[in-house]
């Protein structure tokens, strides 16, 4: 058994690796080629938009440090500096400056002493000395300076935009206070995703905007010490931040001020629609590979038990034809056997009638006396006759295993017909005990044939299965069933179904065959239920058995009907 | 009641024999042939009722036999005795003529039964014939 098992676990195990990797290497490779280029395109594109995001936004914080630049610088050019001085000019150029921008918090004037001669604003910061402070030191070089983000005298975190006349007799110089709350915002507005956010870093790294992530003007980015320090360009970069995050960076310089603009935005949401897709993809390959494997398990299985049951039903019809083949070989050996034996017997009749009359005309004429002996002999030519009949009998069984008869053959309702023989044993089933059920389909079922053999055939099987009855039950429990019904391909299905001793699976094979009996020396010739085959073939039908010993047994004819 | 001639025609000679022997105890006229030719031979040397033969016999065989029996002596009834496996060969031989078929083994009072009834077939059969030749006579003595 496990040998025949063992081809079939093999063919199940190669159908079910096809079945599994032939799909699953395509559907993978397509969500893995899928991903790669949506993470491609989509990479590009978030990179190309924060690009374009940072390039505009130093563009706008380049111009409006230029705007106020060339404020100042128109006032420098207009005014000199007894002009700008006087508190009235001053304070009238402040407010024109302030209708130019909001972001002009005050205007000083200073002289080359770096002594605030002026001054115009909220603070009172008139006649303050600014001659050592770094800006005015820068301012008196260069001409013009923007300083980074410091407190100064206010103690006010601010920056101021300086200019330098150089033109004339002496030097002055002209500053301006640029209100860091207004620039905060302005430098800030950036809006990309949940988390995209601007800030601009003085050279030492400090904060000139507030970065709403948290860092405060002043404060030194603790991220600062490998931020790229290239003068020009865009730098697009992926770095853990201090807080742990991963962030996509993009950083530039501005062109009027040595001032590092970064925008920056978690990775996790500029690549959302990415960690989604993701999720998605491993969603759709975790159910799509369960939907492969689950399908491939339930087809292989499938598969492997329609072949298995197609080898078993060939296997079945080869035993059966080879069956057929033996019995229809068996049958004419056994025919060709009778025929041959009956010669003989002919013969011994002839030489019993013989001595028969010899004796009678003995008797007759006196010549034999009546005696014991005579007596003895008589008995024993009368045996001699009964043993030749008894052979002739076995003889025309035989012959009749295996012969078409062409008398008596008609059309016959099976369904009148078989109530009619359960009739003629149902006095034998009483007395023995036996309860007959009787399962007719109603309506007629014709068939084409001699009804006497069938007769022969179906009582055949009902003395065996009331013998096989007896012996399990004696005269209590038992119970024969005989169902007629359609059956498949237009065929009449005749089943003889008992509750008896059974058959052992030796027997089985056998029941059909010519002069196999279970039963003792002279109570059966083993020929009843060859002849049944014999007979049932020849209407065109066939008859099979099964049977369980100690439960039953049921045999199965199958019979031609005629279309009604 | 006279007795029928009977002619036995089998390939097994002792069946012959004893069968021979057993009807002319009982006062019969048998007269026996093995085979088919044989048969047709005796017939043609002597007068035979009814001619009992078998329908499996090497050379000329039951049937063949039959026919020619038909052909050349068709006022002889003829009993088929058949093995039962050659019973086609019966039913062939009763549509070729046969008055009757026995089926081997067949007892001795079963043949003399059948022999019997093909015998008063025979006669009837002589009867009529006798009637239509005397009427036959009668018109050619009254025609002058």
């Amino acid at each position: 058994m496990k040998a025949k098992d063992h081809p079939y676990a093999a063919m199940k195990r190669l159908l079910l690796a096809s079945m599994i990797l032939l799909p699953v290497i395509p559907f993978i490779s397509a969500l893995w080629i899928g991903h790669y280029y949506f993470t491609l395109s989509l990479e590009n594109s978030t990179i190309a938009s924060i690009t374009r995001i940072v390039e505009d936004h130093r563009h706008m914080i380049d111009s409006f440090l230029e705007e106020r630049r060339n404020d100042l610088e128109f006032v420098l050019n207009t005014h000199t500096l007894e002009s700008l001085g006087q508190a009235e000019t001053l304070k009238r150029t402040l407010a024109l400056l302030q209708q130019s921008s909001g972001a002009f918090v005050d205007l000083g004037v200073l002289d080359e002493s770096g002594m605030h001669v002026a001054y115009q604003g909220p603070y009172e910061l008139k006649w303050k000395s600014y001659r050592d402070e770094p800006w005015f030191k820068a301012v008196m070089e260069k001409g013009v300076y923007i300083s980074d983000v410091f407190l100064g005298y206010r103690q006010v975190p601010h920056f101021v935009i300086a200019l330098a006349n150089q033109e004339g007799p002496s030097k002055w110089v002209i500053r301006a206070t640029i209100d860091t709350q207004m620039f905060n915002e302005m430098a800030g507005r950036v809006r990309i995703g949940k988390t995209g956010e601007a800030f601009l870093l003085s050279a030492d790294g400090t904060f000139q905007t507030e970065r709403r992530s948290g860092g405060s003007l002043m404060q030194t980015d603790p991220d600062f010490s490998w931020y790229p320090v290239e003068d020009q360009g865009v730098k697009i970069f992926i770095e853990t931040g201090s807080g742990g995050d991963q962030y996509l960076y993009a950083t530039t310089r501005l062109t009027n001020k040595n001032w590092l603009l970064v925008v920056r935005q978690e990775k996790a949401d500029a690549f959302k629609a990415l960690s989604t897709a993701a999720n998605m993809i491993i969603l759709i390959s975790l159910l799509g590979g369960a939907i492969i494997v689950g399908v491939a398990f339930y087809l292989t299985d499938r598969i492997v038990a329609r072949i298995q049951q197609t080898d078993r039903e060939k296997n079945q019809l080869n035993e059966q034809l080879i069956r057929a083949h033996r019995l229809s070989e068996l049958g004419e050996m056994a025919a060709g056997f009778a025929h041959e034996i009956n010669n003989p017997l002919q013969v011994m009749k002839s030489e019993q009638a013989l001595i028969e009359t010899i004796m009678a005309d003995l008797k007759a004429s006196g010549q034999l006396q009546e005696s014991e002996d005579l007596k003895d002999v008589e008995d024993s030519i009368r045996q001699i006759s009964l043993q030749i009949d008894r052979c002739s009998k076995i003889t025309h069984a035989i012959l009749r295993f295996g012969r078409k008869s062409e008398d008596a053959v008609q059309d016959f309702d099976i369904q009148k017909f078989i109530p009619e023989i359960i009739e003629m044993v149902a006095k034998k089933a009483s007395v023995e005990g036996i309860a007959i059920h009787q399962y007719i389909q109603n309506g007629p079922l014709y068939i084409h044939g001699d009804p006497s053999q069938l007769q022969q055939v179906l009582l055949n099987l009902f003395n065996n299965a009331m013998d096989a009855i007896i012996q399990r039950h004696g005269t209590i429990g038992g119970e024969l069933t005989v169902i007629s019904e359609t059956g498949d391909n237009g065929r009449v299905r005749l089943l003889v179904k008992d509750n008896g001793c059974g058959i052992s699976a030796d027997n089985l094979d056998k029941v059909f065959s010519p002069f196999f009996t279970t039963k003792p020396v002279g109570k059966g010739t083993g020929l009843g239920l060859s002849v049944c085959y014999g007979i049932v073939q020849n209407l065109g039908g066939t008859m099979t058995v099964e049977s369980k010993p100690g439960e039953g047994t049921t045999f199965l004819i199958e019979l031609p009907a005629i279309p009604a | 009641m006279e007795k029928p001639k009977i002619l036995l025609v089998d390939d097994e000679e002792r069946f012959l024999t004893t069968t021979q022997k057993v009807l002319h105890k009982k006062g019969y006229e048998v007269l026996t042939a093995t085979s088919g030719a044989a048969a047709l031979k005796a017939l043609g040397e002597k007068s035979v009722d009814v001619a009992i033969l078998d329908v499996k016999m090497p050379g000329m065989d039951g049937i063949a036999t039959l026919k020619e029996i038909k052909r050349y002596h068709p006022l002889v009834e003829v009993i088929m005795l058949t093995g039962h496996g050659t019973f086609e060969s019966a039913v062939e031989g009763l549509k070729s003529g046969a008055t009757d078929y026995l089926t081997k083994p067949s007892d001795i009072a079963e043949l003399l039964d059948k022999v019997a009834e093909a015998y008063e077939k025979r006669q009837r059969l002589e009867e009529k014939i006798r009637i239509i030749q005397s009427r036959q006579s009668e018109r050619e003595e009254d025609t002058p």
